[in-house]
């Protein structure tokens, strides 16, 4: 019992670590291709414009 | 500047972190009926304080967003959400897996529980109708609304240990009974990680916020460039 | 605005009753599904009895969402929604009116439905008669309200018929809850007491709650 309850317990706390990593990571990774979007986006506009 | 303060408040949340975890498991006793397993609660109520936190943050933003057509509260309002919603899934989580241990199931259909179920529905509804909307104004009228009305179920979830006598724990932080439910070492170091949880929370909202205001400036310009 | 509000009912059920294209559909839908729940219990056990009203609100909210889907679809072809609004009819009055359409509309379904169900599994429904009606017209109310609402949200989406149950069925939990266990126990003969009051009460505030914010923010949805 007491094992278990320690395996547990750990799980919970990995649980709630990965699932905050895991969207900081996401989030992180989505506004680089965000910005990525932006350079090109802006890049494509001033070359039209010359 | 602004880059620098973020990273560093995003730090201070992370050791923060680190440092409750050594005290929960090295200072903090076993608590006398659950063993270890009650150190999850330190996880797991501070992280829907938090997601009930941005939920209020969205709402009202929200409601400032129609009201005042405004688009920056406009993206606070999905940021917060977004973010409110990882805090619900870690909430979850944890909730479940402390519940395996002392119920001896992973899920039970008592009021709190079903409510926290329907609250992650829908936020998680309200974020698929922003994606299926493309033109802006009306975006944030509309789903401006409907997390307006989203909110409600968070407050349903707040009370559901309070209107129903359900299988999930009652109040016992001292501000909701009035003291004398919790050992006070124990409820400090609730507090101690909620702090950490809405420092964190912080960070994520503008990191989130920011990419809005990007994703705002693209859809700017594309438009521009098929309007010439 | 009432008499506004009572103009866009009448259009909206004389549209209806001349074409019933939703309501036929939806009623077919129902007693397809009523059919199918044989299937998915034994229909002559008394289990059933328990989980009548819970089977039957589901039906309700199913067939519900079928109908309000429709009401502001009406409106799009030729733009009448946005000649409405031109010509000064307030939003509130519009979904008002709408509302109650759409109401009179799951009502006939229901008063349609009850009697079947009851005949087809052997369950007198109607012992309480009073309490039926009461509960079917504030459920319906609530189904009402909300799916109205929230079909001005979706009406302008590509996947309106996915997005709208998505967004509704969370939100009207509540009320269907309630309807579900206050129909099973008015399904018994037993009068709601005690207990039992808490689901009345949800039942009710729901609706005053959700009636209260749907009319001030229909306009947020509707006009500007």
């Amino acid at each position: 019992m007491d094992q278990r309850n320690f395996t547990y317990m750990f799980y919970g706390f990995a649980a709630a670590w990965l699932i905050l990593a895991i969207y900081v990571v996401s989030l992180v990774s989505r506004g680089r291709k965000l910005q990525d979007q932006l350079e090109t986006l802006k890049r494509t506009l001033s070359q039209e414009k010359l | 500047m602004f880059d620098k303060i973020l990273l560093a408040v995003g730090l201070t949340s992370g050791l923060y972190l680190v440092r409750n975890l050594y005290t929960m498991l090295l200072v903090l006793p076993d608590e006398a009926a659950q063993g270890m397993i009650y150190r999850i609660m330190f996880f797991h109520i501070p992280s829907w304080w938090t997601c009930f936190l941005s939920f209020l943050v969205a709402g009202i933003a929200s409601a400032v967003a129609i009201r005042s057509k405004s688009n920056r509260a406009d993206s606070l309002a999905v940021a917060a959400t977004e973010v409110g919603l990882a805090f619900t899934f870690v909430g979850l989580a944890t909730g479940m897996i402390w519940a395996k241990i002392i119920w001896g199931i992973w899920w039970t259909w008592d009021a709190r529980l079903t409510w926290a179920f329907i609250t992650a529905l829908t936020y998680a509804g309200y974020l698929m109708m922003r994606n299926m909307i493309p033109d802006p104004s009306e975006r944030l009228r509309v789903t401006g609304v409907l997390n307006v009305f989203a909110f409600a179920s968070v407050v349903i979830c707040y009370k559901a240990i309070d209107w129903w006598r359900t299988q999930h724990p009652g109040a016992v932080m001292s501000f909701r009974t009035g003291g004398g439910n919790i050992d006070p070492a124990m409820e400090g170091m609730t507090y101690h990680n909620f702090i950490a949880f809405l420092l964190l929370c912080v960070v994520m909202v503008t990191l989130r916020l920011r990419q809005e205001e990007t994703l705002r400036e693209i859809e700017g310009l594309r438009r521009l460039a098929y309007s010439r | 605005m009432l008499r506004q509000s009572w103009q866009i009912f009448l259009k909206d059920v004389r549209m209806e009753l001349r074409g019933k294209e939703a309501l036929n559909a939806s009623l077919a839908f129902a007693l397809v599904v009523l059919i199918l729940f044989s299937f998915a219990i034994d229909p002559t056990s008394e289990q059933i009895r328990e989980i009548s009203g819970g089977l039957l609100w589901i039906l309700f909210a199913f067939s519900g969402v079928l109908l309000v889907n429709r009401s502001f679809l009406r409106e799009q072809s030729n733009d009448c929604l946005d000649v409405l609004l031109v010509n000064r009819v307030p939003a509130s009055a519009l979904m008002l009116g709408k509302t109650f359409a759409n109401l009179l509309f799951i009502l006939m379904i229901e008063a349609v439905c009850l009697p079947v169900f009851s005949v087809l599994y052997n369950i007198n429904l109607f012992q309480l008669p009073l309490w039926l009606i009461g509960i079917c017209l504030l459920a319906s109310w609530a189904i009402a309200i909300l799916g109205t609402v929230f079909a001005a949200m979706t009406v302008n989406l590509r996947l309106r018929e996915l997005m709208l149950p998505v967004i509704l069925y969370p939100m009207i939990i509540p009320a269907l809850a309630a309807a579900m266990y206050l129909t099973n126990i008015v399904s018994v003969g037993k009068v709601p007491e005690g207990d039992d009051l808490i689901w009345v009460r949800l039942l009710v505030g729901f609706d005053v709650i959700f009636t209260t914010l749907a009319l001030g923010l229909i306009d947020t949805i509707l006009v500007d």
